[in-house]
């Protein structure tokens, strides 16, 4: 005789636990398989089991062994080496910070010029001193920064002007898949064009000559 | 590792570092038993402080034939903790039908997002959720064998009922709260 339906419903952990018989277990999947109710049912408690036996414990807020040793041994003394702060400086929010502070002082260590341990003096802690140092490296970067932004555009430029110049020779040189179609350049033209060119990019190279000089 | 039998016996003559290697080994299981009954993790920290601080006191109580530590644990844990039920139950008489269901905190982000570990922030925060509206009875048992691990056996001893009513509180435990699970809309993972 096949399980009913509040037979299955009361032996399900034990199916699902494999605590059945052969016997029991043969009636208890009969009655499953075939019952519109039944079935699932015991596929969701089976799903919703592996989930649960899924779940990770949470997370022990970190300081919560310390309070507990704190309340029942009494405020304990510290005994902590150097080493012990590295899990701790190793979460995110932490390394984050250290990472942004470290950052910034490296960057006002090159704004003021560094520390030449050689010439150090009383002067050089000064924060009228350090902040005058500060203020004309960055002027230095900057105009430094400037000079670098007009070079390279003085360099497109020139590379600009030779392009059309150079550029008709390799595509008159490249083989072409009609060459009957294409017209021969004037060769007066060009050589204006070439020439035109060259003059302009000579001008600029003595532009940006007297620019750069002192 | 020290089996704790052997640490308490050294609690009992004074040891600090073994109470110490006690509290830091089972600290995790008592506050997430905590943590699932409550469904609150300040509530949970506040909770696992008077846990140990009341198995500090009694230790001497605690008998290897009671069955392991860690069972003795939580059954003191589970009678603290039904304390605390009772004692909030009765606080919040007068509040509001929605306060007196445990809720789940809001640090959970609706948000779906494929990474792995959200995906199972947020099944935990279903499961908890799912968790609070059991009964005490099989919301206790369902923690216990199904999140604690616990054996039928110690189940028994933590709750002090016979082993059919074990298994019986559990596979109506079971059922309900995937019922429940199925009406919030967690499907198959």
């Amino acid at each position: 005789m096949s399980w009913s339906c509040v037979q299955v419903e009361e032996r399900l952990s034990d199916y699902l636990e494999n605590s059945l018989s052969e016997n029991e277990e043969r009636e208890f999947r009969a009655h499953a398989d075939s019952c519109s109710r039944c079935a699932p049912l015991v596929a969701q408690v089976s799903r919703m089991l592996g989930n649960l036996h899924a779940l990770e414990l949470e997370p022990v807020p970190p300081m919560l062994a310390s309070k507990i040793l704190d309340q029942t041994l009494g405020p304990r003394k510290a005994k902590r080496n150097w080493l012990s702060w590295v899990p701790v400086l190793w979460q995110p929010r932490f390394a984050t910070g250290l990472v942004t502070v470290l950052a910034t002082a490296l960057i006002i260590f090159h704004a003021t010029g560094g520390v030449k341990k050689s010439k150090l003096t009383l002067a050089d802690f000064n924060p009228v001193n350090i902040i005058q140092s500060a203020n004309s490296q960055a002027h230095l970067a900057f105009a430094r920064g400037v000079k670098f932004v007009n070079d390279l555009r003085v360099v497109y430029e020139i590379q600009s002007r030779l392009q059309p110049a150079t550029s008709g020779t390799p595509g008159q040189q490249a083989p072409s898949a009609t060459p009957s179609q294409q017209k021969p350049p004037n060769e007066s033209q060009q050589n204006r064009l070439t020439e035109g060119s060259f003059a302009e990019v000579a001008a600029l190279v003595a532009y940006t000559r007297l620019r750069s000089a002192p | 590792m020290e089996a704790d039998a052997q640490l308490v016996q050294r609690c009992l003559r004074g040891d600090g570092p073994a109470w110490e290697e006690l509290v830091r080994r089972h600290t995790r299981r008592v506050y997430n038993l905590c943590y699932r009954f409550t469904s609150n993790s300040s509530e949970a920290e506040d909770l696992s402080q008077e846990v140990f601080l009341r198995i500090y006191r009694t230790l001497a109580s605690y008998r290897t034939a009671y069955g392991g530590f860690p069972t003795w644990l939580t059954s003191v844990t589970r009678n603290l903790l039904v304390d605390h039920y009772r004692r909030s139950r009765r606080d919040r008489m007068t509040d509001a039908l929605e306060d007196v269901l445990p809720v789940v905190e809001e640090k959970h982000s609706p948000v779906r997002t494929p990474d792995k570990a959200a995906i199972a922030q947020e099944l935990s925060a279903q499961v908890q959720s799912a968790l609070g509206k059991l009964s005490p009875e099989l919301r206790e048992a369902i923690i216990l064998r199904d999140l604690q691990g616990l054996e039928y056996t110690e189940i028994q001893q933590v709750l002090s009922i016979p082993e059919g009513t074990v298994k019986s509180r559990i596979n109506r435990g079971r059922i309900e709260l995937a019922r429940i699970l199925q009406e919030m809309g967690v499907g198959p993972s």
